[in-house]
């Protein structure tokens, strides 16, 4: 029993990681209409940054004396700031080229992108404390050895070991973020029209909506939620990787599929279904972890066969 | 009598044209050798003159009116290309790395263009041409080295196999299009990555190593010979029998073109609805060619086995897929010639600066980025199918033999 339970805590985590991901890809592909492939290599930038920024603010001995709210809280501002600027760095150069090509046009830029990204974490993530010993050596400091090895993220939020909190802060903290999107979509005046694009985006053209500056909105809040979401992430695993980025990316955007691609709340729906079937695969069959998430594919691909609209998503005819 | 005319000039231009074309032939080959036999530096700068020159020669138009010559001088064109292509390995003879990376271009062009039919004809992206490639491969390891048999059986048994996996994968493809299949194929992409991971039969992360290459009898493909004295790199008669293997893809990849289904299959690329409409059977020309495209890819991971003498799971990921999308976007889609010229030209640029072989990735990712954004077309965008010239062929022909008639009369 107590296996059991273990299983559903860990499900509930890894979908809630899955969850953000892909409300970044459904937001994305509501407003613009293109899907956004480098969102998880996104988040996983915002991953390193708030590791390296963790990494120098050790050096400097702010870690031991400012209270640790402060830090987390400064910490997540800078990595959705950075998170928030690559994604409109995606969009000038990987989406805008192509509004009027073909759709898959903006597909391929943004997983050339993604592998960017990835490939410049995996370079440039070098060594800070090596480098820069007589300055940044801290009591404990984090051994970065290269970009390219898996990095041990900062256990910012389990406190002596004990990860309940830490299990809680992150269903928390997803919960929240949801619940803020909701009202921010529901309730303000951006939120609304960017829903009114998604819906019918020439009629919200004539209608007067600012449709520029609402894509440039969407990238800056899908950018923070993807932080957000790398910041989890890299707590949950507790080891990071710069190659972490297209398997994460794949998987939201399977779960964004899953639960519709327009639809923002199907997105946890097909979040959670994935990670439920991931975990319990992983935890009652033998050698199950390995072919985890092969099955998961294996789910999404009869999703995309059978129910192509997704679980809460309507059908659409295709008319002449 | 105006038919008469041009049929004169046409037989006073007929030398000129001939040496024209065989000239042609003759530099391209060159400029191939060169690239693959100098040094980086020299090599990089050749392959961006090619590029250079690729674009300046299609802005002035040269290169459908190169296109229109070698048509008009099928045999010439035919017989000066396979003189070169015969003459490409002798003269890389001795030189063992460089046949290897003649081989790797030559087998990268063969899965470009099985990539091709999906990518570039039909506008069905298909993120898979890597796992394509892993299913010949790995049969023709299974074949050759768990079970003991003739190479010539595992190289058969990996057309079988890639078949029916392109049959597998178009089936639920025929329901799906657009990201949802660019989807199905990533996934199953990455599937196969951590499937052949996790099978131990299959080596898991190892590999499997000593797969043979083809033999005929008690000549090996992939074995050192001396031949009047010189001591041969070992891969020479494989790159024989790739470019031959080549060769016959690209013709094939022509004719179908040409043909009716080429056609069918660009109409389905533009407006799904429409070639419905128009009669297009489009279940079955989106199956075959998502079939001639993995047995395509089958045959060049066959082969790819057998010039390696091992394959692993590093082969065969998603980023080798994107590196072979990334080759027929540059080389042009839904043009073979374009991409094998893309092929070649990634897989040189490649080697070349293995040195750097940490930025890789980036390299073809900013290629690939910036191609789409300035060129969507690629270096040898793809030809206008001509029916005007075969329609005025025929009016001629019914024009002669009016006149014929005539005088007769």
């Amino acid at each position: 029993m107590s296996l059991f339970l273990d299983l559903i805590v860990s499900a509930i985590l890894l979908g809630c990681t899955y969850t953000l991901v892909a409300v970044g890809f459904s937001l994305f592909f509501g407003v613009m209409d293109v899907v956004v492939f480098c969102c998880g290599d996104i988040a996983i930038f915002g991953t390193f940054v708030i590791l390296g920024t963790y990494t120098i603010m050790q050096g400097t001995g702010m870690i031991g004396s400012w209270p640790l709210i402060f830090i987390i809280l400064a910490l997540l501002i800078i990595g959705a700031a950075c998170c928030a600027a690559l994604g409109l760095f995606a969009h000038r150069v990987s989406i805008k080229p192509f509004e009027k090509s073909s759709a898959l046009m903006p597909l391929l830029s943004t997983i050339a992108l993604g592998t960017v990204i990835k490939e410049v974490i995996g370079l440039f993530f070098m060594p800070v404390t090596n480098g820069l010993s007589g300055v940044f050596a801290g009591e404990n400091a984090v051994t970065v050895v290269s970009g390219r090895n898996p990095q041990g993220f900062p256990q910012l939020l389990s406190i002596n070991g004990n990860t309940d909190v830490r299990n809680i802060i992150i269903i928390a903290v997803t919960v929240g973020i949801l619940l803020a999107l909701f009202i921010f979509l529901n309730k303000t005046k951006t939120g609304l029209s960017m829903q009114a694009i998604s819906q019918n985006k020439e009629l919200a053209t004539m209608t007067g909506i600012n449709v520029s500056r609402s894509v440039v909105s969407t990238f800056v809040i899908g950018g923070i939620i993807l932080a957000i979401g790398g910041f989890l992430l890299g707590n949950y695993q507790t080891v990071m990787s710069f190659d972490n980025g297209a398997m994460f990316g794949v998987k939201g955007f399977s779960a964004a599929v899953v639960g519709g691609l327009r639809n923002t709340w199907g997105a946890i729906i097909g979040g959670m279904l994935l990670a439920f079937v991931e975990t319990f695969i992983a935890g009652y069959i033998s050698n199950g972890a390995a072919y985890a998430s092969i099955v998961a594919f294996v789910v999404v691909v009869g999703f995309i066969i059978f129910k192509p609209e997704g679980v809460i998503g309507e059908k659409t005819v295709e008319k002449v | 009598m105006s038919g008469g005319a041009n049929k004169m000039a046409k037989e006073k231009k007929l030398p000129l044209e001939n040496l024209l074309v065989i000239a042609a032939n003759i530099i391209m080959f060159a400029i191939v050798y060169f690239m693959l036999s100098a040094s980086e530096m020299v090599s990089l700068i050749i392959i961006a003159a090619v590029i250079v020159g690729l674009l300046l020669a299609d802005k002035q138009g040269y290169i459908n009116w190169l296109f229109a010559l070698f048509i008009r001088h099928k045999k010439v064109a035919f017989i000066s290309a396979m003189l070169c292509i015969i003459a490409l390995p002798l003269l890389l003879a001795t030189e063992r790395y460089i046949a290897h990376i003649a081989c790797m271009a030559v087998i990268y062009a063969m899965v470009c263009l099985g990539l091709n039919f999906q990518m570039g004809s039909t506008d069905m992206v298909n993120f898979a041409p890597a796992a394509f490639m892993g299913i010949g491969a790995y049969t023709m390891a299974v074949f050759t080295v768990n079970m003991g048999v003739s190479p010539w059986l595992g190289f058969l048994s990996a057309i079988v196999f890639s078949c029916i996996a392109g049959i597998l994968i178009g089936l639920p493809t025929l329901r799906t299009k657009g990201y949802y299949l660019s989807l199905v194929t990533m996934a199953l992409q990455l599937a196969f990555t951590q499937l052949i991971k996790n099978i131990p039969y299959l080596g898991g992360p190892n590999g499997i190593s000593g797969v043979k290459s083809l033999n005929i009898g008690e000549f090996f493909f992939y074995k050192s010979y001396t031949v009047f004295g010189v001591k041969l790199a070992p891969q020479i008669p494989l790159l024989f029998l790739c470019l031959f293997i080549l060769v016959l893809m690209v013709y094939i990849a022509m004719r179908v073109y040409v043909s009716r289904w080429g056609l069918s299959l660009n109409n389905i690329a533009q407006d799904e609805v429409a070639a419905d409409c128009l009669g297009v059977n489009c279940n079955r020309q989106k199956l075959f060619a998502f079939v001639i495209g993995s047995i395509f890819c089958g045959i060049g991971g066959a082969l790819y086995g057998g010039l390696a003498s091992f394959v692993g799971p590093t082969d065969f990921t998603f980023a080798r897929s994107l590196i072979f999308i990334c080759m027929v976007i540059l080389g042009g889609m839904d043009n073979p010639i374009g991409t094998v010229v893309g092929a070649l030209l990634l897989t040189v640029i490649m080697e070349k600066v293995r040195s750097f072989a940490d930025y890789g990735q980036i390299i073809y990712a900013v290629i690939l980025v910036t191609v789409l954004i300035v060129r969507p077309a690629g270096l040898v965008p793809k030809r206008v199918r001509d029916y005007c010239s075969l329609f005025k062929g025929k009016l001629q022909r019914s024009g002669k033999k009016n006149e014929a008639a005539a005088k007769t009369e």
